[in-house]
This record gives structure tokens, C-alpha cells and sequence, in this order.
């Protein structure tokens, strides 16, 4: 009896559901930094509203990455649907916490679908992951850095004006 | 496995319980479904949207429900030429009949990842 399973999909059934959970991860951060950044804009916190714009752009390629991975490999992708987005934030800083605690919860959300291929033995979903991995040091570094900056240069007086400039030069060059 | 030999077409038995069963078609690419009084053919997608909608029947919430509604539920499949009507009771064989056929299906691949590293 043929494997028609296999003939048809290169992706099991649970590495397809995780990586459409993915997916929809991805789409919602998307989501979210867009949400962030209208507050930003509307508090007059406009570097870091780009920032977040940037931010949202990534996600989304992200969530295309995932997407046209799933489909390429005989997949089905579901667009998924993003409701329940957070629009107003207690304060400045509130907004880079949950950004990074966005962050923390996508890359371990990716762990998890790693961990999953590694008992399936799927190498080549592993090495398509690899990039996600290699970017959430990248995105976790800007989402504590950025809130290092609160602790390194304070909110008092014009503090958050500073911050705000810096947020935008915030970067990641690491070779390692 | 047991083989079942047509004049045109060759199928194999994946899963049979007392309620239905299903076979593989090799050169169709594709499963016969023989259940609720009829053989339907499913491609790849469809049987997976079949699996898809009867586990998500909530059997345990219709058992419990007492309204009067009949407890049947409409299985339609979309881009699929089959539907079912269906008793709780024959939902609860067909979801049976499926999960043993995936299991069989897996075990299936397993086998074939088996031999492939074993003759390479």
C-alpha cells in the first residue's frame, strides 16, 4: 500500500496544525505593534511609532514565510483570523513591556514546533526554523533594549522625549 | 493487510470496524469510504476535511442536550460531492472508523520511512 499521506504532504498532519498556530501568532503580533503604533502616534511618541510600524511589517513577512512554507509543502494554510486587539495603554513604557513579552511567547512558540520536529524527525522543517530562530535574538534584543532604556535614561522631566529618539536607533549587528 | 481484488481497480483494506470501512486506492490516488449505505470516493483534502468536521462534533454536548431537535447532525464537505446525514450513534462509528484509519495511515508511513532508511 502506497504512503499516500506522504506522497501528498512533506509535513505531518501536527507539524502543519503548529505551524498554522504560527501563523496566526505571527498575524497577531502584527496586529498588535500596528495597535502600538497609532498609540505612539497619538501620545506624540513618533520615533517609536515608526518603530512599531517596522515591527509590523516583519511579523507580517514572517506570517508569509510560515504561510507559503505550509502550502509549498502540500499543506493547507488557513488565513487566520485576528480579533480581541488591545488599542489603548496605560503608559509608555507599558507598551514595550508587552511588546517584549510578545516576543518571549513567539519565540517560544517556535521552540515548541522545534521541539515537535526534532521527535518527528522532520530535518527540513528544522532547517526552515532556523531562520525564526536566528530572528527572535534580533527581535528580542530590540523589544529589552528598548526597555533598558527606560532604566538607563529615567521617564523624569524630558526623559521620555530621550527615550523615544533612541527607540528608533536601536539596532542589531551582531555576527555572532 | 488483506487485499481486495475488483476487475478494474485494486483496493486495500485500511481500517473495517462492524460499522463501515475504508480502502486505499493506489493507482487513483485516493480512499473509498463504505459507510452509512454507500461507497464514497475521497481525494487527499476531502478526507482530511472529513476527519476535520466529524471531530469536531461535540458528541458529549449533543447527549446532554435535551431540546427536541432530532439528534442528527448534517456532515457536508466543501468541493466535496458526498454528504452525510447521520445519527449520533452512527457519528460515534464513523469517528471510530476514522481514527483507526489514520492510525493505520501513520503506521503505514512509519513502515515506509522504516524501509526507505533501511535500504538506503
Amino acid at each position: 500500500m502506497k504512503d499516500l499521506l506522504r506522497i501528498k504532504s512533506l509535513i505531518s498532519t501536527e507539524i502543519e496544525g503548529l505551524l498554522n498556530q504560527q501563523v496566526k501568532k505571527e498575524a497577531l503580533s502584527s496586529s498588535i505593534y500596528l495597535s502600538m503604533a497609532s498609540w505612539c502616534n497619538r501620545n506624540g511618541y513618533d520615533f517609536s511609532s515608526d518603530y512599531f510600524f517596522k515591527q509590523a511589517e516583519e511579523e507580517r513577512h514572517h506570517q508569509l514565510k510560515f504561510y507559503k512554507y505550509i502550502l509549498d509543502m502540500g499543506g493547507n494554510a488557513i488565513s487566520p483570523e485576528v480579533t480581541g486587539i488591545k488599542q489603548e495603554y496605560n503608559s509608555f513604557r507599558e507598551v514595550f513591556e508587552e511588546a517584549l513579552d510578545q516576543e518571549i511567547s513567539v519565540t517560544q512558540s517556535i521552540k515548541n514546533i522545534y521541539a515537535r520536529c526534532m521527535k518527528e524527525q522532520d530535518f527540513v522543517t528544522m532547517e526552515f526554523l532556523n531562520w525564526f530562530l536566528k530572528e527572535q535574538r534580533e527581535e528580542e534584543y530590540k523589544a529589552r533594549r528598548a526597555l533598558e532604556l527606560f532604566e538607563v535614561i529615567g521617564e523624569e522631566g524630558t526623559g521620555r522625549w530621550q527615550i523615544d529618539k533612541h527607540v528608533g536607533q536601536i539596532k542589531y549587528d551582531s555576527e555572532a | 493487510m488483506i487485499t481486495t481484488t475488483t476487475t478494474t481497480t485494486h483496493w486495500t483494506d485500511v481500517f473495517k470496524t462492524s460499522a463501515g470501512a475504508i480502502y486505499q486506492c493506489d493507482t487513483e490516488r485516493c480512499w473509498y469510504v463504505d459507510f452509512g449505505g454507500k461507497v464514497a470516493k475521497f481525494d487527499y483534502r476531502c478526507l482530511l476535511k472529513l476527519r476535520k468536521s466529524v471531530y469536531h462534533i461535540d458528541i458529549e454536548q449533543a447527549l446532554l442536550n435535551t431540546t427536541k431537535d432530532p439528534d442528527v447532525e448534517i456532515i457536508f464537505i466543501c468541493a466535496c460531492d458526498h454528504c452525510y446525514v447521520l445519527s449520533l450513534l452512527q457519528i460515534i462509528a464513523l469517528k471510530e472508523l476514522l481514527e483507526g484509519t489514520f492510525v493505520m495511515l501513520e503506521l503505514n508511513h512509519i513502515l515506509h520511512e522504516r524501509l526507505c532508511s533501511i535500504a538506503s
